[in-house]
């Protein structure tokens, strides 16, 4: 019940009161039926009070337990008066329609993505090939293109975990893995860079099993040696260890090199962010660091960078335990 | 001489990869024709088969499978497929080992190699001779007949580069890149430092000068 309804009723009887006392109604009688009409009335606002707030509370209960919310509509049980019936017609009319942009929009997204992965299948075969053909180029040319195709296939690879990153349908497998076997992974397909950076790794304590999808996580892993040999300083050294914390392990990746300013820290995560060393050096896209973010959050893996400018840069990432993932 | 089938249907990979493991001293088998691979397999019988899932007709998962039925060949999928889902399907059909396109050469090489131990069982290429010197790679030791020393992790694998290839200058880059591969992960400095000590342990067997620096180009044995 409104407030203005409640107002203007008391309104109409005071009014009606003071017409009746005016044509001669005995006082007592006008009493007697004022308070007749206010509990006759009372009694009609309570129940349908207590109608509405049952009704309200049991559609609130529909809508906490749908995970897909703007599916709200479809799950109302049948209406309870005339006006109610319409209103839902209404509404379902503009659930579905919302329903079949959004369908239509997913349908848009898997084949754009379907797209992408077949079309980074395809761009491979001829990296491949092209590395295969250098072999027999002399030494300074060979080196050469193969860093230039080291760069190529890390772009491609980026794309592809756009891609994935950006669909709704998360299509990574958790499995047992050993850290090592990721590290050493991650370092294999960056070999090029990092070694044409003059940049030494040393790796210890990394005997620890990890659940985790290990594609992914070798390629977060990419990211972050990426920029660490890209924003090197004087001798680049990274340094690869791992600890247990409680149920999870945890490996930090640091390097020695350039840093990240203090005020730029908190953006380095963002979608596009290049900051000023990527505006000073070049070639920064802005989305390693946003990819890694994303595709960390999908396998409950808890990613930190710590920087201090002019000394280096640390990445924490904390791998989830067993129990963690059982959802 | 192993014999390497190569099941790709991509022209310059297929043929870049016959002349590589020809230069390897093998000898590949490339397929040109993929109507009833399974049976050229079973008509060839090669130690080994490097498969791409990617193949005009019946994609490499359902050969793998077709081909496990008959032998038991070791079977190698290289592919650009590269999500961990396509790795299951390919190691519970049967397949030895997943590589991902593009790959390192060596890493290939290297796996090439493990497989076919793995099926040969003990036939074990883990000593090395090059002018008399022996390097045993499991034992980490180098002996001139007389006398041995044993070899750090680093210099073992420096050893080994050097003496795969004697009488080839092998770069510094190509060090590196060796010693990376095989998970030491150095620097142009520490090389330096290796190298020297590397030269001193030699120096014992009274062979200081058998590596020699070809100034600008790298070392030779």
């Amino acid at each position: 019940m409104t407030l203005r309804r409640f107002v203007l009723h008391t309104v109409f009887m005071a009014g009606t009161a003071v017409f009746l006392l005016a044509t001669g109604t005995q006082a007592g009688v006008v009493a007697l039926l004022l308070i007749a009409w206010i509990a006759v009335f009372a009694c009609a606002w309570t129940i349908s009070y207590l109608r509405r707030r049952d009704r309200l509370r049991e559609l609130e209960n529909i809508m906490d337990g749908l995970d897909k919310k703007y599916l709200f509509f479809e799950c109302i049980p049948g209406a309870h008066d005339a006006y109610e019936r319409r209103m839902l017609a209404l509404s379902r009319r503009a659930g579905k329609s919302m329903i079949e942009t959004v369908s239509d929009a997913q349908e848009a997204v898997r084949e754009y993505r379907e797209y992408v992965e077949s079309w980074v299948h395809e761009i491979k075969t001829p990296i491949t090939a092209a590395g295969l053909i250098c072999r027999s180029a002399d030494p300074v040319l060979r080196q050469k293109l193969t860093q230039e195709l080291a760069q190529i296939e890390a772009h491609v690879e980026r794309a592809l975990f756009y891609a994935r990153a950006e669909s709704p349908e998360k299509d990574f497998i958790i499995r047992q893995t050993n850290l090592t076997d990721i590290v050493s992974q991650a370092l294999g397909q960056h070999r090029t860079l990092l070694i044409s950076k003059g940049v030494r790794v040393e790796t210890q304590d990394l005997e620890y099993t990890v659940y985790t999808d290990s594609k992914w996580a070798v390629f977060i892993l990419g990211q972050l040696l990426q920029n660490a040999a890209r924003y090197h300083g004087e001798e680049p050294v990274i340094t690869m260890s791992a600890r247990p914390l409680g149920q999870q392990v945890q490996l930090i990746a640091r390097d020695n090199g350039i840093g990240i300013p203090a005020h730029e820290l908190t953006r380095i995560f963002d979608r596009g962010f290049t900051g000023s060393n990527g505006r000073s050096r070049g070639g920064s896209t802005g989305m390693g660091l946003y990819l890694c973010r994303k595709l960390a959050d999908s396998l409950g893996i808890d990613l930190r960078i710590d920087s201090v400018e002019g000394e280096g840069t640390a990445a924490q990432i904390t791998f989830p335990a067993k129990s963690q993932l059982s959802d | 001489m192993h014999r390497i089938m190569i099941v790709e249907d991509d022209v310059s990979i297929r043929d870049e990869l016959t002349l590589l493991l020809e230069n390897e001293g093998y000898r590949p088998l490339p397929i040109r024709d993929f109507t009833d691979i399974a049976a050229q397999v079973t008509a060839d019988s090669p130690d080994l088969i490097l498969l791409d899932i990617g193949l005009p007709g019946q994609d490499g998962f359902s050969l793998c499978a077709a081909i496990r039925r008959s032998v038991n060949v070791p079977i190698l999928f290289v592919t650009s497929r590269d999500s961990s889902l396509d790795e299951i399907r390919a190691l519970s059909l049967g397949g030895d080992d997943y590589i991902t396109k593009p790959y390192n050469i060596p890493v290939l090489l290297a796996r090439i190699k493990t497989a076919l131990r793995r099926s040969s069982q003990g036939s074990d290429a883990e000593i090395m001779e090059v002018g008399g010197l022996t390097l045993n790679l499991a034992k980490g030791s180098l002996s001139n007949g007389q006398n041995a020393i044993l070899l750090t992790r680093n210099e073992l694998q420096i050893m080994a580069c050097l003496m795969n290839c004697p009488g080839e200058i092998v770069s510094r880059t190509e060090l590196i890149e060796t010693l990376w591969n095989n998970q030491i992960y150095i620097d142009d400095n520490t090389l330096s430092v290796n190298m020297t000590r590397l030269r001193d342990k030699l120096d014992s067997l009274g062979m200081r000068d058998l590596i020699r620096t070809r100034r600008g180009m790298g070392y030779q044995i």
